[in-house]
């Protein structure tokens, strides 16, 4: 086809098209879809005994506020991700409360080692997280990659990394709303190893589920 | 992309108003104004054809306007992508620099299969670092210097690096013994990494 005919037919196909929001509203929209799932999960499987007394735990706070603000600064990150000439740094904003989660839970690994010496640091096999942090961040993530098609998909495996980040982060937010593991290290290496596995795994199918071709189809 | 390439912001007074007057243009197509969109893909179809030429100057005239038509189509379907709150510019020479890279991967590709063959080397004007056309002209220089081997040196880059065989398969395809392909390959290695490092000093 030559070029001319090109924008003929690309011009009488101008429908009006609604522009995107800018990616902290769509980010907002996408927690008022995320977090709701995330409770009602957490409300079926029933939350914790101690949840009240683990909210009275600066320890417990602090690594869960870092793993909400990972969730949706990678949120806000991910949107930014399909938006054409937008400004690089948005990408990095999950660096800062990502760095503080990890920072917190290695807190915890030192402070159970002061307490309890090597026994603070024992690993016991708890791969459920993994299957309990997918399976809360399912719903989320699904939204997050229908919400991401209608951008452009210039960097897909970055936008589709940070969607699972953000994704698997309100599940371990979840998670640690109804599991009792609270020992450091448990949650660095199964918790936070979950999440990163899944980021990871979002970053290797982002080809797949964004692409330009997705929309000739 | 900063600069130099981005087409309009580097001229005269009536040049420094045209990402306005595209932003606007713009603005209209996505409001369905199908007139000014049309006006918009046809400026937009010269800018990027330079643009195009510029990046990648390697590709065919046929090529070039393959791209240019990817590039149109591509900003036809991220259209909502675009903040009329933002400027234009960035938003089209980021989708402009998505395809070009796209198509740099399909030629390299391409030219990977053209060096089965031996294909004549091209020659190309030096440009702007980290992008993937660079990494075609990286690739096309290992060609050039690919050319500098003996038969069996290039032999055994083809079979071990290129087709990835063993060096056992390539014994038994090749006829050659495990330790001749071994020492040709590492004579290739070292005499490939001198022509390479000389056509970098080159381009300097």
């Amino acid at each position: 086809m030559r070029t001319d005919e090109l924008i003929e037919r690309l011009a009488r196909d101008a429908r009006p098209v609604r522009p995107l929001a800018a990616p902290p509203l769509r980010a907002a929209l996408w927690l008022a879809i995320a977090l709701p799932f995330m409770v009602a999960m957490v409300l079926v499987i029933s939350p914790r005994a101690d949840l009240v007394e683990q909210l009275g735990s600066s320890r417990y706070l602090l690594e869960q506020f870092a793993a909400l603000a990972t969730a949706v600064a990678a949120a806000v990150a991910a949107f930014a991700a399909v938006v054409p000439g937008i400004d690089r740094r948005l990408i990095w904003l999950p660096a800062v409360p990502g760095a503080a989660w990890v920072a917190s839970l290695g807190l915890g690994c030192v402070r159970d080692w002061l307490a309890l010496g090597a026994e603070g640091l024992r690993v016991t096999p708890d791969p459920e997280c993994l299957f309990y942090i997918a399976m809360i961040g399912s719903v989320p993530a699904v939204a997050m990659v229908v919400m991401l098609r209608r951008g452009a998909p210039v960097a897909p495996r970055l936008a589709l990394f940070l969607a699972a980040l953000a994704a698997a982060a309100v599940g371990s937010f979840g998670l640690r709303l109804f599991h009792t593991e609270d020992a450091g290290l448990m949650v660095l290496i199964w918790q936070f190893g979950s999440v990163a596995l899944l980021a990871a795994l979002g970053g290797l199918v982002g080809g797949r589920l964004l692409n330009w071709r997705h929309r000739l189809d | 992309m900063d600069g130099p390439d981005q087409p309009g912001q580097d001229g005269d007074g009536r040049q420094q108003a045209q990402p306005d007057r595209l932003a606007g243009l713009m603005q209209a197509g996505q409001a369905g104004d199908g007139a000014a969109y049309r006006t918009l893909l046809a400026e937009l179809a010269t800018l990027m054809r330079r643009v195009v030429r510029r990046r990648a100057p390697y590709l065919s005239p046929e090529d070039v306007e393959d791209l240019v038509q990817d590039i149109l189509l591509s900003l036809h379907l991220a259209r909502a992508s675009y903040d009329p709150s933002r400027p234009f510019m960035p938003w089209i020479v980021a989708i402009a620099r998505n395809r070009i890279a796209d198509q740099a991967r399909r030629f390299g590709r391409r030219a990977a299969l053209d060096l089965e063959f031996g294909a004549q080397a091209e020659t190309f004007d030096a440009f702007e670092a980290n992008n993937h056309a660079d990494k075609v002209v990286d690739f096309l220089a290992v060609r050039d210097a690919l050319a500098g081997l003996s038969p069996s040196e290039r032999a055994a880059v083809r079979l071990l690096r290129l087709r990835q065989l063993t060096l056992a398969e390539a014994s038994a395809e090749s006829g050659t013994s495990v330790t001749a392909l071994k020492v040709a390959m590492h004579r290739a290695t070292r005499r490939l990494r001198s022509l390479l490092r000389g056509s970098d000093d080159a381009d300097r």
